[in-house]
């Protein structure tokens, strides 16, 4: 109940004018990123993010997780009417509802995606409602060899339960790290790594990084494929949109369980994309209409959108309660927090209840204006991608180094932005993920303090991570999600041969 | 053309080169334990050899499977995509430093218009312009953030 008030107090920060404005503008700048190739959620809100500085950080958080939601929306659209994926967490999308646009049903695979994702939505954030002062509170007890497990566990989770090589999850990982010691060490005040270099004494910013991976890398795929949009003509027709509605209870089984997989992966650092392929493969496994899936079944739309909504949003939850974000959109916005001087975890829900209330409260608000927005406006951003690449891509480009600009003012992120564009280019094209990268630059700091807080609280012994039941518990889980996969693997190769030599 | 054994073998080379010049670069700053805990560089060393031996793994992956890796990383037709993309875009970083964000804006969407759009020259330069003064107003007056200039806001006095 004591949550319940809390909303309630949230709310009554969050109603303003000035919020639900600053809301519908957040909503509509995130669609407009998320229907544009090589702009998604996480750029959006880095590209964002310099222009709040100045604001109110409530302000702040309500205008960028605003742009979250618009985002998520975006990246459907573009899916459903162009077989475009605007966002890596659409591209489930794209399996059966870009089938259903082409025979003439792309007012019902929108609808069914924005509601399905709405509901998503909801769900993850009646999670944070509910579990997020327990959270919270539980991780009051955590010093820093807790939190230090806490960052192993999450990093852990990226090598075990992602989908590409886990040689190169910890590449990508290391280099974030390595990026983030750059510059001041926050623990002795002293430089490092700087090789000399007067532009590197102030450190790299993850907003290059993810100006440069995520914006201007995906660019440089998005033009080697040659883009071609062969768009489909939607008109969002009232009527369709309510019979739509009427036939989504239909769905129930679906909509639970791809909310409940989005959730876990929200939570876990396992990102909305896993989440709607994962949902997807659950729903076409499950279903009684396989052979629909993939041709234009409605249900292939609602299972990934669910998920992936439902993984946006609860990943908020462990960003605000332990300071460990879920996806790499929650660590642009977790490193914005840092910025305007808000420490995310445990303390945040004590020091300043009106911000995290204030936020989760415009949680609820702004997934609804996500809803009727994006609704109303979609023949408007379709239109939008109809404008010649030769004049879009350019633009973005000039958007991407202008935000590169603005992070800290120094000509020299215009190089660093254009080198992780390269970099991202590369490494998309050879299966490195780049989320693990980016979070690493987040956290990287938050977790060397914590290990080396650690080793000074017990004068160099490692056996501090086994020293209580709650590190011990969180390391081996840890270890249990890293080397789970790599032993099972092993273990069914060594156990193969036998298989088959008892067969002959 | 680059098959994709080449580009694997190439980044992850590039990979353990960076993770050594963590390696390198934490040595300076010692990493064994000083006077207040771990010293500055032990966090960043070890996270270095952690790359190296990822990049190292890589390659090893990459070796022993090269035969699933022969298909090709790089078309020529891909390849002139994509430098036609880079080549502009590394051409607006360069002029960007030396003559302002706003003049190379212009200078950029006017040339990729013309060159890649095939727009008429004078729609091409107009719209650049135009983007310019729009970037201008939305940055400079509307949430007054300063983008680099260079000599011709100077002439024009506009601070």
């Amino acid at each position: 109940m004591e949550n319940f008030a809390s909303l309630l107090h949230g709310f009554g920060v969050a109603l303003t004018t000035y919020h639900v404005m600053l809301m519908m503008i957040g909503v509509l700048l995130g669609i407009l990123v998320g229907v544009l190739p090589g702009l998604g959620a996480p750029n959006g809100v880095s590209l964002l993010l310099p222009l709040t500085f100045t604001m109110d950080p409530v302000a702040a958080i309500i205008l960028l997780t605003s742009m979250y939601w618009g985002a998520l929306f975006g990246g459907s659209t573009t899916s459903i009417l162009f077989n475009i994926p605007g966002e890596p967490s659409s591209v489930a999308t794209t399996f059966d509802g870009y089938p259903m646009a082409r025979q003439g049903q792309a007012t019902q695979a929108l609808t069914l995606a924005f509601l399905s994702a709405g509901f998503g939505a909801l769900v993850g954030v009646i999670l944070i409602t509910v579990l997020s002062t327990w959270v919270a509170k539980f991780a009051l007890r955590f010093s820093s060899p807790e939190y230090f497990a806490v960052y192993f566990l999450a990093f852990a989770s990226f090598i075990g339960l992602g989908t590409a090589s886990p040689f190169k999850t910890i590449v990508s990982m290391g280099l974030g790290f390595a990026f983030a010691a750059v510059g001041m060490d926050t623990v002795s005040g002293g430089l490092r790594l700087t090789y000399g270099f007067n532009e590197l004494l102030s450190g790299i910013s993850f907003l290059i990084a993810v100006i440069g991976l995520f914006g201007i890398g995906e660019l440089m795929l998005t033009m080697e494929e040659g883009l071609r949009f062969d768009g489909i003509r939607a008109r969002v027709k009232i009527r369709d949109v309510f019979r739509t509605i009427a036939t989504l209870p239909r769905y129930w089984v679906t909509l639970l369980r791809s909310a409940a997989i989005g959730c876990w992966m929200g939570i876990t650092p396992g990102g909305p994309t896993a989440a709607s392929f994962m949902s997807y493969g659950l729903a076409k496994r499950l279903s009684r209409r396989k052979e629909g899936f993939g041709r234009g079944e409605p249900e292939g739309v609602v299972a990934p959108e669910t998920a992936d909504h439902a993984a946006g949003s609860s990943a908020i939850l462990p960003m605000l309660a332990l300071g460990v974000p879920g996806s790499a959109t929650a660590a642009v916005m977790m490193g914005g927090l840092m910025i305007w001087g808000l420490n995310p975890g445990p303390m945040l829900f004590v020091e300043r209840p009106d911000f995290v209330w204030g936020l989760i409260a415009s949680m609820y608000l702004g997934n609804i204006v996500a809803v009727l927005m994006v609704l109303a406006t979609i023949p408007l951003f379709a239109s939008i991608l109809r404008i010649p690449f030769a004049i879009i891509g350019p633009v973005i480009v000039v958007v991407c180094f202008i935000g590169a600009y603005t992070v800290a003012g120094r000509p020299f992120d215009l190089w660093l932005a254009l080198a992780f564009g390269v970099v991202g280019y590369l490494f998309k094209k050879l299966n490195y993920p780049i989320a693990p990268l980016v979070l690493a630059m987040v956290l990287g700091d938050k977790a060397e303090d914590a290990f080396r807080q650690s080793m000074i609280m017990s004068r160099g012994s490692l056996s501090i991570f086994w020293s209580n039941g709650l590190v011990t518990t969180l390391l081996l889980i840890g270890l249990a999600l890293a080397f789970g996969p790599l032993l099972s693997s092993a273990l069914g190769r060594l156990m193969k041969p036998k298989a088959s030599s008892a067969v002959a | 053309m680059i098959s994709r054994y080449t580009a694997e073998i190439g980044s992850a080379t590039l990979t353990a080169g960076l993770g050594l010049a963590a390696v390198v670069g934490a040595l300076e700053f010692g990493i064994g334990w000083g006077d207040a805990g771990p010293e500055p560089g032990a966090f960043p060393f070890y996270i270095g050899l952690l790359v190296v031996a990822a990049s190292i793994g890589t390659l090893i992956q990459a070796t022993v499977g090269r035969h699933g890796l022969q298909s090709v990383f790089l078309h020529k037709e891909e390849a002139k995509r994509v430098a036609s993309f880079f080549l502009p875009m590394l051409a607006f970083v360069v002029v960007g430093r030396l003559l302002g964000l706003y003049v190379a804006t212009a200078l950029y969407l006017a040339f990729v218009m013309s060159v890649q759009g095939k727009y008429r020259l004078v729609i091409s330069i107009a719209s650049g312009i135009a983007a310019a003064v729009i970037f201008y107003f939305v940055l400079e007056v509307a949430f007054q953030v300063p983008l680099l200039k260079g000599p011709l806001e100077a002439a024009l006095g506009l601070y």
